[in-house]
Order: C-alpha cells, then sequence, then structure tokens
C-alpha cells in the first residue's frame, strides 16, 4: 500500500510537471491568437473600404482595446514623467493618444493590400514577443514583432518593433532630444505635440 | 569605385578634426549623465551640422530623383536593378560572412552568387532566394562588431549619412575588399563606378522615401530620430548575424536539428 501511495503521489508531481510547460504553452498561444485577432481587425480596417473619416473611430477602437498607450507614454517620457505636474501628466497622455492615432491615419494609404502570417511566439522580459512577417504590395516582407504584456488582467500590445527598432524606444530617444533642447521644459514638449496634432488635423 | 576612396573618405577623416563637442551634464545630475552617455554622441553639434547639410542634399537632389526614378521606372525593372546591385556586392558580402565567422552565411551568398549570375541572368532575377538562399546582410562593420569592437560614438557622415568609427571603418574596408575597386583601370571603369554609385544611392532611396517621408512629419526632432534608428537597426543585424549557429554538417552527415 505504502509503495502504492509513493507512486500515485510522484505521478501526481509527473502529472503537474508534464502540465507546467503546457500552460505556459497555453498562454504562448493566447498571446499569438490575441494578436492574430488584433491584426486581423487592423487589415480588416486598412483593407475595408470607406473614407478615412469613417475609418478613423474603428481603428481607434481597436487601439484603445489592444494597446497599452498610457504605459506607452509614460515610457516614453521617460524620467521627466516625475518632474510633470498631474496637469501636464493628464495633458501629455491625452495627446499622446491623439497623436498615435494620428500617426496611424497617416500610413493608412500605403498599408493597403497589407497582409501578415504569425510565425512564433517566444517569452522574453517583460512579456511575450509575438513574431509576425508584414507583406505589403511592391515591399519587402517586414520582421515585426509584437510586445505582449499583461496589463490589468488582460492582454495589451506595449511595444513594436519592426525589423529590429522599437517604436516606443525610438519615440523616447525623440522626445528625450526634444527636450533636452528645450531647457528640459515638460510644457515645451506638451505645446510642441500640441502644434503637431493642429497640424495634422489641417492638413 | 575608385572614385568613392579618392574623394568620400578622405572628407571622412577630417570629420575628426572638425569635431564641435557637445556639453556634458555635471555629476550632480546623474540621470542626465546616464542619458548622455547611453546616446553617445559627444559629436553631436558637428554631427547636427552634416545631418542639416545631407538633409538639404536630400531634399533637393536624391529624394526628387528617387521619387522620379519611382514614377517612371515600373517596379519590375527597379527590382531587377535593386538586385544586380546586389548580386554585383556578394564578393564583399563573401569575405564578410567569413570574416564574421558564419560558414552557413558564406554558403548562402556563394550559392546566391552562382545561381542568380546564371539562372538569374546576372542577378536580374532572385531564383536563390525561393531556392534555399536567401539573402541577408553582411559588412565588415559587422565583422568588426562580432570580433567585440564597441561601435563609438555616434557619427553623421557628409552624404553617407548615419554611422560610427567602427561601420565608417567598416565601410571603407569594403571598398578595399571589392574586386571592383581593383579591377582595370581608364574612362570606362571610372565610368561604371559611379554609375554602380549613383544607381545604389538611387535604388537604396526609392526604397526609403514613405518611411522617410513619414519620420521626417512626424518626429519632434529627426536628427534623433534617425540616430536611434541606426543604432537599433545596426544593433538587430549584428544580432542577427551573431545568433545565426547555422551548423556546417556534410551532407550524408546526420543534419543537426537547426
Amino acid at each position: 500500500m505504502r509503495t502504492r501511495r509513493i507512486f500515485l503521489i510522484l505521478s501526481g508531481f509527473a502529472a503537474l510537471a508534464a502540465l507546467m510547460p503546457s500552460s505556459v504553452w497555453a498562454q504562448a498561444g493566447q498571446d499569438a491568437n490575441f494578436i492574430k485577432d488584433v491584426g486581423d481587425r487592423l487589415v480588416g480596417i486598412v483593407n475595408g473600404s470607406g473614407t478615412e473619416a469613417e475609418k478613423r473611430p474603428h481603428l481607434q477602437q481597436v487601439v484603445d482595446s489592444s494597446v497599452d498607450v498610457d504605459g506607452i507614454a509614460r515610457f516614453c517620457l521617460g524620467r521627466f514623467w516625475r518632474d510633470a505636474t498631474p496637469e501636464q501628466q493628464q495633458q501629455y497622455v491625452q495627446l499622446f493618444h491623439e497623436v498615435l492615432l494620428n500617426n496611424i491615419m497617416g500610413h493608412l494609404g500605403e498599408y493597403r493590400g497589407v497582409r501578415f502570417t504569425i510565425n512564433h511566439s517566444e517569452r522574453r522580459g517583460e512579456g511575450e514577443v509575438v513574431n509576425t512577417t508584414v507583406t505589403r504590395p511592391g515591399q519587402a516582407p517586414a520582421d515585426v514583432n509584437w510586445v505582449v504584456a499583461n496589463v490589468n488582467g488582460s492582454p495589451r500590445i506595449v511595444d513594436v518593433i519592426a525589423e529590429g527598432t522599437s517604436l516606443r524606444l525610438t519615440q523616447r530617444s525623440d522626445y528625450a532630444s526634444y527636450l533636452a533642447r528645450n531647457g528640459n521644459n515638460v510644457q515645451a514638449l506638451i505645446s510642441a505635440m500640441r502644434r503637431q496634432v493642429q497640424q495634422q488635423q489641417t492638413g | 569605385m575608385r572614385p568613392l576612396m579618392n574623394h568620400i573618405l578622405p572628407i571622412a577623416f577630417l570629420l575628426g578634426l572638425l569635431a564641435g563637442c557637445a556639453k556634458q551634464p555635471p555629476a550632480s545630475e546623474p540621470e542626465a549623465l546616464e542619458e548622455y552617455r547611453q546616446t553617445n554622441d559627444p559629436l553631436e553639434p558637428t554631427n547636427r551640422v552634416f545631418y542639416a547639410i545631407n538633409d538639404k542634399l536630400d531634399t533637393y537632389i536624391l529624394r526628387p530623383v528617387a521619387v522620379g526614378y519611382r514614377k517612371v521606372v515600373p517596379e519590375r525593372v527597379r527590382t531587377g536593378v535593386h538586385n544586380v546591385l546586389q548580386n554585383l556586392a556578394t564578393p564583399i558580402r563573401l569575405a564578410d560572412d567569413m570574416a564574421q565567422g558564419r560558414p552557413r552565411r558564406a554558403g548562402d551568398t556563394t550559392m546566391r552568387f552562382l545561381i542568380n549570375t546564371t539562372v538569374g541572368v546576372v542577378g536580374i532575377f532572385d531564383f536563390a532566394k525561393n531556392w534555399g538562399y536567401p539573402a541577408h546582410d553582411s559588412d565588415a562593420g559587422m565583422a568588426f562588431a562580432l570580433w567585440g569592437i564597441p561601435a563609438g560614438p555616434f557619427l553623421f557622415l557628409p552624404v553617407l549619412g548615419p554611422s560610427s568609427p567602427r561601420d565608417a571603418a567598416g565601410f571603407g574596408t569594403d571598398i578595399v575588399l571589392d574586386p571592383f575597386t581593383w579591377l582595370g583601370q581608364g574612362a570606362a571603369t571610372t565610368a561604371f563606378g559611379w554609375s554602380r554609385y549613383v544607381t545604389s544611392a538611387v535604388d537604396e532611396r526609392s526604397r526609403h522615401i514613405d518611411d522617410v517621408d513619414s519620420i521626417k512629419k512626424t518626429a519632434l526632432d529627426p536628427y534623433a530620430t534617425f540616430r536611434s534608428l541606426y543604432r537599433q537597426h545596426r544593433e538587430s543585424q549584428i544580432r542577427n548575424a551573431a545568433e545565426d549557429h547555422r551548423a556546417t554538417v556534410p551532407v550524408w552527415f546526420a543534419q543537426p536539428a537547426r
């Protein structure tokens, strides 16, 4: 009896051990599915009919529900986030949302006919990196990694790494350099972003 | 390629003499100091001058030519031109693959050259890509990186654009390694060298019109954005080469898992 019980316990552990990697694997699969879902929705909007003005709210909905824009905004301000007053933080994040959406809208035309395939995903640092190949007509296929992290209990895109270049790192160095050349004044950055949004709106 | 050697490299070396220096933050501001070190751009004022000059050259000469090229020449022909230029660069790429200690990459490069030069009609068609020999990036700067030589501070070179001491040295090395640099003399060779250089520049620029336009439009500081993009792209090229551990096993042996 005794050996039998030990055997049962041991086999229980073995079963657990066998389950562990598969649950990790299930997590990876979930994030790949999440990116597949988000990607399909984006491709649907980009390639779908309708004017840019009609597409904007749909795009905004996809971005708001799948991208951790607030987190990326904080990351891009770096050490200046702490220097900013609560009002400045709020203005900045709001402008960041608009700038991001405008930038995506600006690329809508070039991405017509876009397709993507999911290759593999792996755990790296803070999140799951889902590797995809993005193909658009007349362009070489691009290698794009989507970094997915768990933000308040749901998967969110926290970075996009296109051909080895991280979008949020690039944006952060842009802002850092602008701040360095404008007396490290967060208000100057906010004004510049506001001008940018106004320019993008007028054409 | 001889004109390149004669004209551009001396200008590149002059850079060091002209350099102005960026101000280093005091030790009392550790975060600013850390940022300064990470940016690693002590020659920023000089670099920005060259960036401004290049930007003007690009806006008024190179970009319009590239836009015209893309408008007038059909996509198939442009792809063919691009492929021929890439094929002409295979001898240098092979040397660089070997210098990087990447035998499988050297094999890919060799097969690409053999297939595309023959079946692909002097490189116009890239058949090798679909036959299991995809293109990869390779240059002497990457080899230096794999040997453990650090990139050093950021450089923005006249005409050539973003670089570093390591990558600029790699650029010069590749010119020396290029058989076309040493092939023959006279007007025909010089004309070939220049037309190849100019075509390469137009080809390369025409492939990045939208990207560069959008960066200039959306970045608050395009110089800093290009600097960051260049560095990240370079690091990823080097990482891809470093992580290419495919073994060289004779076909009659059991093949290891990739």
